[in-house]
């Protein structure tokens, strides 16, 4: 497939995304409603615990900006890829979508990117959002750059095999289900520090605890690509693990959803 | 060379029913949806298949179309394999499915050709004329801007065999494309399917309609219980009642067909 032809795919997908996203009107308003509410409400937790509570020395309102702005949008972008998969499987355009001239590797990568696209727009509001409530930002550009792509790769593959369970037993959700329900060893809201050493080394195993880490350090202390070295090693270990182990995965349950005709199945 | 060659294929749907079956009733074991079936499409025919509900016409077509994968034997299509040039076979392929709402409901009928358009690799120059030439062909242009979610079950079956003609595919399949279709969008449409050998194309057709398979078939092929029945040309001169007789003496589902009856309406 030529540069130019992926270029166009691209560009359809991401304004098919567009289209459906400001055609359910209402949907995109609460949507960004929903973004300012949850701000409002960190701030005022914030306020309430009060300034002496500095989790890694930093101001609890900016912590939980980050964190929770940056775990958002790497769990939304995971969901993203079962998205993909179950709505094309619910709208029956899944089947069809495999006969095309394009692969269906590159078809769920260019879809889930779309959406990844699109919530790094939500990731863009809330961190400004932020900023008018007061969090005090200094990002260093290519150390912030470095964590996220790391990161997106990291969602990306995670992605990859939630679409490939929902291909092969419709039950994709349980990979969002378990990375949603790990966010309290993450980092997310409170340092990971506070958890008893179990579940701290427990949390060391899940990438978004590293990209939550280098995040904090390059978006509010402004730390240089050398002061996340550290976290970037380990998000580039997690990435060449489970990069080839989705691409894979997805091959191996889609030719058996052709095999056993559960391509549409949901 | 054929343009389209099954060698002796078969295919089975084997059912995995839920881990605690007592609890309900789901169907265990296998489905045999075709069982070592050969059949020789010629280039520039339109075959018809024929067949009752669950003798196979849907799962040939979609193994044809790389949407499924045989368990035995081979598909060709212009001699490429279905299994090793997956690829080669889908761009050569179009398909209208049966399921009327395969697409994406807040787009357009044109905003969807285009965007199935351009996954099938058609540059981004002659799409637009490619698509309004497709949606004047299928009787759909004075609805081109609309939702589709607001279309009726005829316009979706238009739209379908507006996506299938798309790439001016070498092999078209078409699965029972007019159930959906009023008399003179059916007429219409048989009209389109006899222009397509006229352009190269191979046209395979599943079908219950006995006038549909007269208007528009060259060849039939009638599939029973996952076998191929009985293989025949069709002659232009052949009238519905005889093709009527040989498809009930060939599948025996009736042993004698009754005369149609006509009453009159007081």
């Amino acid at each position: 497939m030529s540069t130019v032809s992926l270029f166009d795919k691209t560009a359809v997908i991401v304004r098919r995304d567009l289209l459906t996203a400001i055609r359910y009107r209402t949907g995109f308003l609460l949507n960004a409603a929903g973004a300012i509410t949850e701000l409002a409400a960190f701030y005022y937790l914030s306020r309430a615990v009060g300034p002496g509570f500095r989790p890694e020395g930093l101001e609890y309102f900016s912590f939980l900006l980050v964190g929770t702005g940056f775990y958002t949008f790497l769990l939304m972008g995971v969901h993203a890829f079962l998205q993909t998969v179950q709505e094309a499987q619910q709208t029956g355009t899944l089947e069809v979508l495999m006969t095309t001239s394009t692969s269906p590797p590159v078809l769920v990568f260019l879809s889930a990117m779309s959406a990844f696209a699109a919530n790094t727009v939500t990731l863009l509001f809330y961190l400004a959002a932020g900023l008018l409530f007061g969090a005090p930002l200094h990002p260093s550009l290519v150390a912030s750059l470095s964590v996220f792509l790391l990161s997106v790769i990291i969602a990306v593959a995670i992605g990859l095999i939630a679409a490939a369970l929902q291909l092969a037993i419709q039950k994709g959700s349980a990979v969002v289900w378990a990375l949603g329900s790990v966010w309290f060893l993450t980092g997310t809201m409170f340092p990971v520090q506070t958890l008893p050493k179990p579940l701290r080394d427990l949390a060391q195993v899940i990438p978004i605890t590293h990209s939550l880490e280098g995040m904090r350090l390059a978006l509010l202390e402004g730390a240089p690509l050398r002061g996340v070295a550290h976290e970037l090693l380990i998000l580039a270990v997690f990435a060449m693990i489970l990069v080839p182990l989705s691409l894979l995965f997805f091959s191996w349950t889609l030719r058996r959803a052709r095999m056993e005709g559960t391509l549409s199945f949901y | 060379m054929p343009a389209v060659t099954l060698e002796s294929v078969s295919k089975v749907f084997r059912h995995h029913p839920a881990l605690f079956n007592w609890l309900g009733r789901e169907r265990t074991g296998e489905t045999r949806a075709l069982d070592h079936v050969s059949l020789d499409v010629p280039s520039g025919s339109v075959l018809v298949l024929l067949g009752p509900n669950g003798s196979g016409k849907t799962t040939t077509l979609k193994l044809i179309s790389t949407m499924l994968l045989p368990d035995d034997g081979r598909v060709l299509v212009q001699n490429f394999d279905t299994r090793s040039d997956s690829r080669a076979v889908r761009e050569r392929v179009g398909f209208a499915v049966a399921t009327e709402r395969s697409f994406f409901p807040r787009l357009s009928a044109r905003e969807n050709l285009d965007f199935f358009a351009a996954l099938d690799d058609i540059p981004r120059k002659t799409r637009p004329d490619r698509v309004d030439e497709l949606l004047t062909r299928t009787g759909l242009r004075d609805a081109a801007d609309t939702l589709v979610m607001k279309f009726s079950s005829g316009m979706y079956q238009r739209l379908g065999i507006a996506r299938a003609l798309i790439t001016k595919p070498a092999v078209v399949l078409l699965d029972e494309p007019t159930r959906s279709l009023d008399p003179g969008s059916a007429a219409q449409f048989w009209n389109l399917v006899r222009e397509l050998p006229t352009q190269g194309a191979t046209v395979i057709l599943a079908t219950h309609n006995f006038n549909e398979a007269v208007a528009v078939g060259n060849h039939v092929a009638v599939l029973f219980k996952g076998s191929l029945a009985a293989e025949r040309s069709l002659p232009a001169t052949m009238r519905v009642d005889e093709l009527r007789s040989f498809y009930f003496q060939t599948t025996g589902e009736l042993e004698e067909v009754e005369p149609v009856v006509v009453r009159s309406v007081r």
